[in-house]
């Protein structure tokens, strides 16, 4: 019986399919290869929403209201420039991040880059857990129940699951996010001020200031991001003739996430800035939400981060496991499923282990750490960025694909602009410490 | 033992042991011999790096001295057929032949055999990491190395800017589903080089377990004609999966290039839905008609220029119409009865049967139900076209599996 019900059905699916095909080729050819190339881009970008993500953009609107938002625009660009970067050497290469380190430099090198990126991804695992756990406070759930019981779940998923349908889930959920435009908007926001923090460029030297420039720039510019697209890149098969479609790609992600942290920074600008509340947890920032969904802003929030969290508490651990297992040259036997390669299982559940443990020490600020591990991100960054430039400018690995002229100036000048940020936080932070005072 | 790790960036003495510069790489010439033959290295003095053949070379073992003191001077460039250990070996990937895996190269064994020193193994354990890592005078306090002879290796020329001859004999020790794992978890142009080493009957079976996006890259950076030579060796099913894949234009120009009876029957699969029992069903079985005696079946089968394989049931059709299905066999009743008993007293007339629309898995799932291993395919007339097998059905219920895509995802 089972047969019959499907055979009915399957002929009225089987057409449909096929005059979607035959709209494709009457809707002109230009189009859709750029349509079609959409992905990865907005995935990278949008993985610098998460928990820390969100956090970093509420912190900053609610400090210092709308002047941060040039900075975004700044940013921006700046992410569709390193986004390009990998996702050429992607294409060119077809190799990932990781193995182009080991291949290309030395291996103590190696080693210091990819720590770096371990270390940097280490504290966004702890900040997707602090996430979890601030999302869960928010229903009422206790984080020592909330978090111990995600790490399982998320093992159980990463292990026993399947990636695409998991990660379908949570990127859905993440569309929560787009209530944040209404915040903002509902929010009745002085957009002529929020225009001329957009177009003015305004800038504090205070050491505080200067944290959290970089902790928006380490969260929007994440090095775990530019791992994702160049390995997704090679993973979707783009050669050097697609890449103008992948570059579309980078262009509309960078734009779209960005503009969602424009508005999260807009609607704490609006409402927690002009009241002096500085966002110490995870229910100041959801304040931000109150005047569009009312009572169940808390509930809007939590369901976001918590998506947002879990997505990246997963594929996070995963990632550092493949970047440090493959350097290091743990290939899995090709025989043998992932699942019995025990130094492979063993780091992926170490890591999982370790974020988890960490979001779980008592009297642990929550929003102080978040913006933390952004820092952090942003103080690692120049040194992903050094490696990215220095592969995409040798002509062994690229061929004629080397960066060039004006783009190839422009791509330095950012690495060397962050640098000397980083370089300014850690000098005024070490001078602090001996009582020399910036704040005005 | 000697290991490339311990020689590099030591000084280099000429014959009366003054400084000429620091040993930069050792250069091999990979083709010909088993164990591939030292012919030269690369020494830098401060910023010139400079050619030194092998003959000059008085030892490697202890301090790197020279039998003369006159070098050439000129600086060095690379050349075609010539490997460089350091550059292109080392830290770069190898298919551990015995192993059936991609491991990376942690170190390089020298030894000298007869005048000359040769490439004897690779070292893939972490620990000849740790030595490279760690100050010099702890790595000789690192134990355990876990060494991969030569011989078992097979090199991979893309990991090497020039142009390079390379045996790839090797490779015919792994089987292709082996060979699958390999080219699906290798960068493009290393999966392309594996690829064009293969003859077209293992490239088919190889690449009938690739991933279809991957499949189609390959046979878009190939030429034409070899691509529509393998896709007439591939299974009809899996050559329609990677068409699918590929631009139109360019898998009508493969259709094209292909054998038109071979070609035939992947277009008459293209016509099914992606997931659709068509596209999974082979149109290889063996039918004979209701008349037939087991012992002249058994005959037909011998007599089959190509028998299908696997081979489970014998269909049986109506005399007046060999499209017209009665019932199957299983080959296990034929072999069991006498060659004298009529067909029809081992026939099973009450066969389940799906059709081509019906979703792949619901064919799966009656196989499983009926404890089937084949189940008949009929069209809208109740034609006998096809079967799908218990393989092709399992290959269905799989989930997407991790392992195998999971590195070129996250890595």
């Amino acid at each position: 019986m089972a047969i019959k019900d499907e055979s009915t059905v399957a002929p009225a699916v089987a057409v449909a399919s096929r005059s979607l095909s035959q709209k494709r080729r009457g809707l002109g050819r230009r189009l859709w290869p750029y349509l079609l190339a959409l992905g990865p881009g907005i995935i990278a970008a949008n993985a610098g929403n998460d928990a820390g993500g969100i956090a970093t953009y509420a912190s900053a609107g609610a400090s210092y209201g709308y002047l941060f938002l040039w900075v975004m625009v700044v940013i921006t660009v700046c992410l569709i420039v390193v986004q390009e970067l990998c996702a050429r050497l992607g294409a060119i290469t077809g190799k990932g991040f990781s193995d182009l380190v080991r291949e290309n430099f030395s291996l103590r090198m190696t080693a210091f880059i990819l720590m770096s990126v371990v270390i940097a991804n280490l504290g966004l695992i702890v900040s997707e857990f602090l996430g979890i756990a601030a999302a869960a406070e928010l229903f009422g759930i206790s984080r020592f129940i909330a978090v111990p019981v995600a790490a399982v779940l998320v093992w159980l998923l990463i292990t026993r699951g399947s990636y695409g349908r998991v990660e379908k889930i949570f990127l859905a959920l993440t569309l929560v996010f787009f209530a944040y435009v209404g915040a903002a908007f509902l929010a009745h926001p002085d957009w002529h001020a929020a225009l001329r923090g957009t177009v003015i460029p305004t800038v504090r030297w205070t050491p505080s200031y200067i944290e959290l420039l970089i902790a928006l720039i380490g969260t929007t510019i994440t090095p775990y991001m530019q791992l994702y697209i160049q390995s997704s890149v090679i993973e979707r098969g783009v050669t050097a003739d697609e890449l103008r479609y992948t570059r579309f790609d980078v262009i509309a992600g960078a734009l779209f996430s960005d503009l969602i942290s424009g508005f999260i920074i807009i609607a704490t600008a609006a409402t927690l800035f002009p009241r002096g509340i500085a966002i110490n947890t995870a229910a100041d920032a959801a304040q931000a939400l109150q005047p569009i969904a009312g009572q169940y802003a808390q509930a809007l929030f939590g369901v976001g981060l918590l998506g947002a969290s879990l997505l990246a508490a997963g594929v996070l651990p995963l990632s550092t496991t493949y970047v440090l297992s493959e350097a290091l040259g743990f290939e899995r036997g090709v025989s043998r499923s992932w699942r019995e390669a025990p130094i492979f299982l063993g780091l992926f559940t170490v890591f999982t282990a370790l974020g988890a443990l960490v979001a779980l020490l008592p009297n642990l600020p929550i929003i102080p750490v978040l913006l933390g591990v952004q820092v952090l991100n942003g103080l690692l960054l120049p040194i992903e960025l050094f490696a990215i430039l220095s592969l995409v400018n040798n002509r062994e690995l690229m061929g004629q694909y080397v960066t060039g002229g004006l783009y190839k100036g422009f791509a330095w000048s950012i690495a060397v602009v962050v640098s000397l940020l980083s370089l300014t936080l850690i000098i005024i932070t070490i001078l602090g410490w001996f009582g020399v005072n910036f704040s005005s | 033992m000697l290991f490339l790790a311990q020689l590099l960036d030591h000084p280099v003495q000429g014959k009366t042991g003054e400084a000429i510069g620091k040993l930069d790489d050792l250069i091999v010439c990979i083709e010909g011999e088993t164990y591939p033959v030292v012919t030269g290295m690369v020494v830098r003095d401060r910023r010139r790096r400079v050619f030194v053949p092998a003959s000059h070379l008085a030892s490697l073992s202890g301090v790197l001295r020279l039998n003369s003191s006159i070098v050439d001077m000129t600086p060095f460039r690379r050349r075609n057929d010539e490997v460089m250990l350091a550059k292109d070996v080392l830290d770069h990937q190898i298919i551990d032949i015995t192993g059936r895996r991609i491991v990376r190269v942690n170190d390089v064994q020298l030894a000298l055999i007869g005048t000359g020193y040769h490439v004897v193994g690779v070292d893939v354990s972490p620990q000849a990491l740790l030595r490279r890592l760690g100050p010099e005078r702890f790595a000789d306090r690192v134990m355990g190395r876990q060494i991969i002879e030569w011989s078992e290796v097979q090199y991979l020329a893309s990991a090497a800017p020039v142009q390079l001859k390379v045996s790839y004999d090797r490779l015919s020790e792994l089987n292709p589903v082996d060979l699958a794992r390999i080219v699906d978890s290798l960068s493009f142009r290393e999966s392309a080089e594996i690829v064009a080493a293969l003859d077209d009957e293992t490239a088919a079976e190889t690449l009938e377990e690739v991933s279809d996006a991957r499949v189609a890259d390959l046979l878009e950076g190939m030429t034409q004609e070899r691509a529509a030579d393998i896709l007439e060796e591939m299974e009809p099913g899996a050559a329609a999966d990677a068409l699918e894949d590929l631009d139109d234009t360019v898998a009508a120009q493969l259709l094209d290039k292909m054998e038109p009876e071979d070609a035939a029957d992947v277009q008459a699969l293209l016509a099914y839905d992606e997931d659709s029992v068509g596209r999974i069903m082979t149109p290889d079985f063996v039918q004979v008609p209701f008349g037939t005696l087991v012992g002249e079946a058994v005959r037909l089968i011998q007599s089959l220029a190509e028998v299908p394989d696997p081979l489970l049931s014998v269909y049986v059709t109506a005399t007046d119409d060999p499209q017209t299905l009665l019932g199957s066999v299983r080959l296990r009743n034929l072999i069991l009865a006498s060659a004298t008993t009529p067909i029809a007293d081992v026939m099973d007339p009450d066969v389940p049967t799906v059709h081509p629309d019906d979703r792949a898995v619901s064919a799966a799932r009656v196989l499983a139900e009926y404890n089937l291993l084949a189940i008949p395919v009929l069209d809208d007339a109740e034609h006998l076209i096809g079967i799908v097998t218990v393989d092709d059905a399992l290959a269905v219920l799989l989930p997407d599996i991790w392992q195998r895509r999971g590195s070129r995802s996250f890595g």
